[in-house]
């Protein structure tokens, strides 16, 4: 499954200040159709911000990003979801006094679902939402919470997927569960960017992996490979990899 | 038959038609009408406030605008109370269109600068620099379009209209996109939710209903100095109506307009502090007891509360 | 020229005082204490209490005004803001909590003073120091006007603001010398990770919600001298009048606020000399300018938009 198609999303020299703090400083990488690509790094490398600037919701202060060659850098989020660009969030933010079903719809109904997309049904079948379709949102267990954020992004029908820990608070069972479904996805030709804590899971899913730091990449390759650059390891101080 | 019609069939005809004839069995024409006023104000903060989360301390800028608005079309221009009825909705409008930017401040911050925007338009109108323009200070007389029968048929007009708002609202992937912008501004957006504009949608439908009230207030009354129809009293009421209900809901607002403005006017016009006495303990019991209204005691055990 | 602006810093001083309860409170707490102008009405009454039934000078008012309206702060404090905290929405809701306090307090006033507007003579103040006066300035021992740079000002003026000062420096000593107000800076600064290093945040915003009261109702001790006269209805106004000032010097920034009501008495006494009849508009204005504009306030960094 390595992907061999043209990138969809290219990032580059993108900087993004808050105050004096460089949070973003001259991140460049890209992703393409099919491919699954991990972000990781130390907690303060830039990993969500990078999403967070992806999906719209910063500009960037300097650098460009582009998706499907458009020019995407600043758009409002909206917009970049009827380009096709979607994310799920680190802390679950579904519509808590809406019932799941009618989470689910605004996104339907305003990501610009087509004959096309797959039925309501089958999305909350497929994420183990079905039975609680009538219920709000807030009644959910966190877990749950993060497959709605997921089912939102996906009834938008995306072409690139922003997944912002997605796994943390996962049992192994679940864990194994959502890894077959990330890979099915990116089967179907979705790209997708993962941000991940859990190093096992990202070995488990990840095609190529992108180690950030202060703000920029400082390696480009596989999660293997990754983990024998002295400066990765230093990066790390030997600690998130053994765990 | 679709919840939209089923709800207005069963929700808004029955009021409509219960404050359509009970002039002719009750004789206290002055407090079925105020009865109007205050269903039009709750509801038009249950649509912006229920729907989208903003609280508008300075609603009544909205109904002070649309009785001056109708004021100076009736005193400079002759225009025939109708027209200046809608002219009063209009002025609301645009009072909303300037204050757009408002809605970029978040939470308690929208509603204090709400507050000042309604008191800078009061300030503005009874301004005695003014005088040629709105009368300033002195109050307006307007005797020639004088007619309480029209002007309550006309409220309830402008009654049916703002509950029609109200239902499409509740049963439109609309009023869904507008609850979901409440919820969560940026999920939404990655719902593919324009939220700028749903917001602005909104303000505007909220000011139009207000502005009109306030338009058709003038026409009932006739006579009113700037204090009347900017009196803090109005959005105080219909905030606190709407919220004693249950907002984001169609009937909540009534019922706590019929409750609560009920008991005002059981014990409220001698003793207007008793009453603020109650409906300021009122307020704090259901902040601290009951944050989601009176429907929501239904809703808790799972009851669909149109 | 001269006369506005040493006017202008007067009254600014004074405001400073109005309003930096209200921004302690916020800033320790997130929380809108709309009731604010009330407490700083009922420090009025204090102040009316103190001189015509005791017979006293008004400045004994605060000392009894500061310590009664920190209790009350306290107790009230752990009454209703657990609960708030526990809520979703607790900014809202302490927004719509307080308001409704701010009608009960009013309403209780109004059923037990009536509504009359209450003034003390403005020689009053500060007479019991009319020789300590001329012992400093030199002259016979007066309460009269104060002669500064060929000018004359009430004293009474001079008396606010040179009590305003102190309050500042009090409240500065406070947060910058004091064990409990160094936790105070970290939890106005830092809330989630003062509760995360054991920081005990309900005493220290206990605290500062007394602290706050407190400091509202000796700003009330003045309330008469500088607007001339009050009733129960008065709190609204300079709960405005205090958003103005703590607004313009930046939430959540208690010492801004000394600058914010500074910039605002100077503004508010100019446009009073030379447009007297826009003055009143003045403060709106001012605060949805300064909340669009620069919503994080003067010296602010924070900035609060939706």
């Amino acid at each position: 499954m390595s992907p061999d198609a043209a990138p969809i999303l290219e990032v580059s020299g993108v900087v993004k200040r808050f105050g004096g703090f460089h949070a973003l400083d001259g991140l460049s990488f890209h992703v393409s159709p099919g491919e699954i690509l991990g972000l990781v790094g130390p907690n303060g490398s830039g990993k969500t911000t990078a999403i967070n600037v992806i999906s719209g919701l910063y500009a960037p202060d300097a650098g460009s990003v582009s998706f499907a060659q458009t020019q995407v850098g600043g758009m409002a989020s909206h917009k970049l979801v009827h380009l096709g660009i979607n994310r799920t969030f680190q802390v679950p933010k579904p519509f808590m006094s809406l019932t799941v079903k009618q989470n689910v719809e605004v996104a339907r109904t305003y990501g610009g679902a087509t004959d096309k997309s797959p039925p309501m049904a089958d999305l909350l079948e497929e994420y183990r939402l079905a039975d609680v379709a009538n219920r709000p949102a807030s009644d959910l267990t966190n877990a749950q919470q993060k497959m709605l954020d997921l089912v939102r992004a996906l009834a938008t029908q995306p072409k690139l997927l922003l997944l912002d820990e997605l796994a943390a608070g996962l049992n192994p069972t679940e864990l194994d569960w959502i890894a077959g479904r990330i890979k099915a996805l990116a089967q179907g030709g979705l790209a997708i960017i993962v941000v991940e804590h859990l190093m096992g899971f990202i070995e488990q899913i990840t095609d190529r992996v992108i180690v950030m730091n202060a703000g920029k990449e400082i390696f480009e390759g596989t999660l293997a490979v990754a983990v024998k650059v002295p400066q990765v390891i230093e990066v790390f101080l030997g600690g998130e990899h053994a765990a | 038959m679709p919840d939209t019609v089923r709800h207005y069939l069963f929700i808004a005809v029955p009021l409509l038609v219960v404050l359509a004839v009970a002039p002719s069995v009750y004789n206290n024409h002055l407090l079925l009408f105020n009865f109007v006023i205050f269903f039009i104000l709750a509801q038009g903060v249950n649509i912006i406030y229920g729907f989208t989360g903003y609280l508008p301390f300075g609603y009544v800028g909205f109904f002070g605008a649309g009785a001056y608005g109708f004021a100076i079309m009736v005193m400079h221009l002759n225009a025939p109370a109708p027209l200046a009825v809608l002219v009063g909705g209009a002025v609301a409008v645009v009072l909303g269109l300037i204050l757009t930017p408002l809605l970029r401040l978040s939470g308690a911050y929208f509603s204090i600068a709400n507050l000042a925007a309604a008191l800078a338009v009061l300030h503005l109108i009874a301004n005695p620099a003014l005088e040629q323009i709105t009368k300033g200070p002195y109050g307006v007389a307007l005797n020639g379009t004088f007619n309480p029968t029209m002007a309550y048929a006309g409220g309830i007009l402008i009654l049916a209209l703002t509950l029609g708002i109200v239902v499409y609202l509740k049963n439109s992937s609309f009023g869904l996109a507008l609850q979901a912008v409440r919820e969560d501004s940026f999920s939404a957006s990655m719902s593919g939710v324009s939220v700028v504009r749903m917001r602005t949608i909104a303000w505007r439908a909220s000011a139009l209903v207000a502005g009109l009230a306030g338009g058709v207030f003038a026409w009932y009354v006739s006579v009113f100095y700037p204090d009347n129809v900017f009196s803090a009293d109005f959005s105080i009421f219909a905030i606190v109506f709407a919220l004693f209900g249950g907002v984001a809901t169609i009937s909540g607002p009534l019922i706590g307009v019929i409750i609560l403005y009920g008991i005002y006017n059981l014990i409220g016009f001698t003793t207007p502090q008793y009453f603020q006495l109650i409906y300021g303990l009122l307020i704090m019991a259901l902040v601290l007891f009951l944050p989601a209204g009176l429907v929501s005691l239904a809703t808790r055990r799972g009851w669909n509360v149109p | 020229m001269l006369y506005p602006l040493i006017a202008g810093v007067l009254f600014g001083l004074y405001f400073s005082l109005v309003g930096i309860g209200l921004n302690l409170v916020f800033g320790v707490m997130r929380i809108v204490n709309l009731a604010h102008g009330d407490f700083l009405m009922l420090g009025a009454f204090v102040a009316f209490g103190i001189y015509t039934v005791a017979g006293l000078d008004p400045l004994v008012g605060i000392p009894i005004a500061f310590a009664l309206f920190c209790i009350a702060g306290l107790l009230l404090y752990w009454v209703l803001v657990p609960r708030l905290q526990r809520a979703r929405d607790p900014e809202m809701l302490s927004f719509i909590l307080f308001f409704g306090f701010s009608q009960v307090i009013e309403a209780l006033t109004t059923i037990v003073f009536g509504t009359s507007e209450r003034s003390i003579p403005s020689r009053e103040l500060a007479n019991s120091l009319a020789g300590v006066r001329a012992a400093i300035f030199g002259g016979e021992p007066t309460n009269g006007p104060f002669r500064l740079l060929g000018l004359s000002f009430p004293a009474s003026w001079v008396v606010a603001a040179t009590v305003s000062v102190i309050a500042i420096g009090c409240v500065y000593l406070y947060l910058y010398r004091t064990r409990l107000g160094t936790l105070t800076r970290a939890v106005m600064s830092r809330r989630d990770e003062a509760i995360a290093t054991g920081i005990n945040v309900d005493r220290v915003s206990a605290a500062a919600f007394g602290i706050g009261l407190g400091l509202a109702a000796v700003a009330g001790v003045f309330a008469p001298f500088m607007f001339g006269s009050f009733t129960p209805a008065f709190g609204i106004d300079a709960t405005v009048t205090s958003f103005v000032v703590v607004v313009l010097g930046s939430l959540g920034n208690p010492l801004g606020t000394a600058l914010g009501g500074i910039v605002y008495g100077v503004s508010y006494m100019i446009v009073q000399t030379y447009l007297s009849s826009w003055a009143d508009l003045l403060p709106y204005v001012l605060l949805i300018a300064i909340l669009l504009l620069r919503p994080s306030g003067l010296l602010g960094r924070r900035v609060r938009v939706a």
